[in-house]
């Protein structure tokens, strides 16, 4: 898994969970395309199911902070790695 | 201090048609909207009552999915007719948000389709994933006030929320809290209405209690047949209807259209049964909106019934208009076009009768061909009759023992 599969996966969850195309890299999600705590939730469940794993709670909790796509790929890039999946 | 409330816009989406101009071609022309009960892979097949009053309609909802993630089928519904309201109404955007409009809004309980889908994963849930599929956004879109906060979110709204849930009087309990919240001065207009989704379970909740027809299955179109000898029982419908109901010098100053004004109204409570309708019960409500309205009985030229065509509620309430009201004011009995639409009876009953008032005519209550002599104590309306109308009732009781009467007039 490279960081650009988890980047082309994001930008997938975005378009078919969220109805957001091509959303930039660096913008406050919530701001540009109302982003809520709703789709963090939904988010969460797109990346257990992408990386196959579940997440702890504490990792869920951590991903509370997040506002941006860049912020997003940096988070999940960080959980492959802890389970081993090996990001180039 | 007392102020005058008055209806600024109605909508409603209904078995007989979306709006104005196809509700009121339904009513002049005698369609119903009673239909085939669906098949629901569920429970469906087991209930004997095989019609239902359904929206067969497409209807051409524009909401992104910023709102879309929240509602379940009746906040459709609901933001629909509210979103009709707001636009007819014409309220300054800043008024909209301001604080000072608030939303009395209901449905009889949430969402069942979402709520089926979480019972459906409690009972087979095996593993993790499986529970995982209960969303985070499934309580929101199958709690019972999600009609009144779907409608605050979509369009900003600021003031209070009421989210009556009372079955049968859900609706006109919305529009009567919300004329009280502007009577005195709570709020300066209030969002009112109420919606209901298709869905078997209530359906199979009065079948059960033998209180749904059952005799007119191959024919739907035949019932429900208010105060006619032959009926035998309501037909579940879905649907919502809402109105804007603002204080009336704030209305006048604004330029607002003016439907209709808000004059009276009354709720109580049976105190006792559940279940049955109470004669003792549902009189003192036409007479308490009476005393509200500071009228006399001799002034309320249309009574819409409650009239879901079930064998006593039909006898009592009429015997309690006859000794309200006696045989003056015509009586029409709306459900027998499109059946019983829940906790939107109450606001699509309404609205109906201000269309009504609106074109000059009374119409007739469908399938009553044949008046049961125990309900002939008031003025049936058997035919189309073009009247005016200043002056009328909209009566609804609920399961629970819970009456209502709304009183509204015709500005001239």
């Amino acid at each position: 898994m490279t960081r650009q599969d988890i980047e082309k996966e994001v930008r997938d969850i975005f378009l078919r969970a969220f109805e957001v195309e091509n959303p930039e890299m660096d913008v406050n999600l919530r701001e540009a395309y109302g982003f809520d705590s709703i789709d963090a939730i939904e988010l969460l469940l797109e990346i257990e199911k992408f990386l196959d794993s579940e997440l702890t709670q504490d990792e869920k909790k951590k991903a509370m902070d997040i506002r941006t796509m860049k912020q997003i790929i940096d988070y999940i890039e960080m959980l492959a790695r802890k389970r081993g999946l090996a990001v180039e | 201090m007392e102020r005058r409330v008055v209806i600024t816009a109605c909508s409603a989406v209904s078995p007989i048609g979306h709006g104005k101009e196809q509700i009121v071609e339904s009513l002049l022309k005698g369609i119903s909207g009673v239909k085939a009960l669906r098949e629901d892979e569920l429970i469906s097949r087991f209930i004997h009552s095989h019609v239902y009053g359904t929206v067969s309609y497409p209807i051409a909802y524009d909401f992104s999915r910023q709102y879309r993630k929240t509602m379940g089928p009746v906040a459709y519904y609901a933001c629909q007719v509210a979103k009709e309201v707001l636009a007819q109404a014409g309220l300054p955007a800043e008024f909209v948000t301001g604080g000072r409009l608030g939303i009395a809004f209901g449905s009889i309980h949430g969402s069942p389709t979402v709520q089926r889908d979480i019972y459906r994963i409690f009972f087979e849930a095996k593993d993790k994933a499986s529970y995982q599929g209960i969303g985070a956004v499934d309580y929101l879109k199958s709690m019972v006030h999600t009609t009144a906060v779907n409608i605050s979110k979509m369009f900003g709204i600021t003031g209070r929320i009421i989210a009556s849930g009372t079955a049968c009087t859900t609706s006109s309990q919305s529009i009567g809290y919300g004329y009280e919240a502007v009577k005195y001065g709570l709020q300066d207009a209030m969002l009112c209405g109420g919606a209901d989704e298709y869905d078997t379970i209530t359906v199979a909740v009065f079948d059960n209690l033998l209180a749904c027809s059952t005799a007119f299955n191959d024919h739907p179109e035949q019932t429900p047949r208010p105060f006619d000898r032959a009926r035998d029982g309501l037909v579940v419908a879905e649907g919502a209807g809402a109105v804007m109901l603002e204080e009336y010098e704030f209305a006048k100053k604004r330029g607002a259209p003016i439907l209709a004004e808000v004059i009276g109204f009354a709720c109580n409570s049976n105190g006792g049964d559940l279940i049955l309708p109470n004669l003792d019960g549902i009189t003192k409500t036409l007479q308490l909106s009476l005393e509200n309205a500071k009228i006399d009985a001799s002034e309320i030229d249309l009574v819409s019934a409650h009239a879901t065509a079930t064998k006593m509620g039909d006898i009592i309430e009429a015997q309690a208009n006859g000794a309200v009201f006696g045989p003056g004011p015509y009586v029409v009995a709306l459900k027998s076009y499109m059946g019983h639409t829940m906790a939107a009876c109450g606001a699509i009953e309404t609205v109906l009768t201000i269309y009504m008032m609106q074109e000059g005519f009374i119409a007739p209550t469908l399938n009553l061909e044949d008046i049961d002599e125990r309900c002939a104590m008031v003025h049936h309306v058997q035919k189309l009759i073009e009247h005016p109308v200043k002056t009328a009732a909209v009566q609804n009781f609920a399961f629970g023992g819970v009456n209502t009467s709304l009183l509204i007039r015709k500005l001239t």
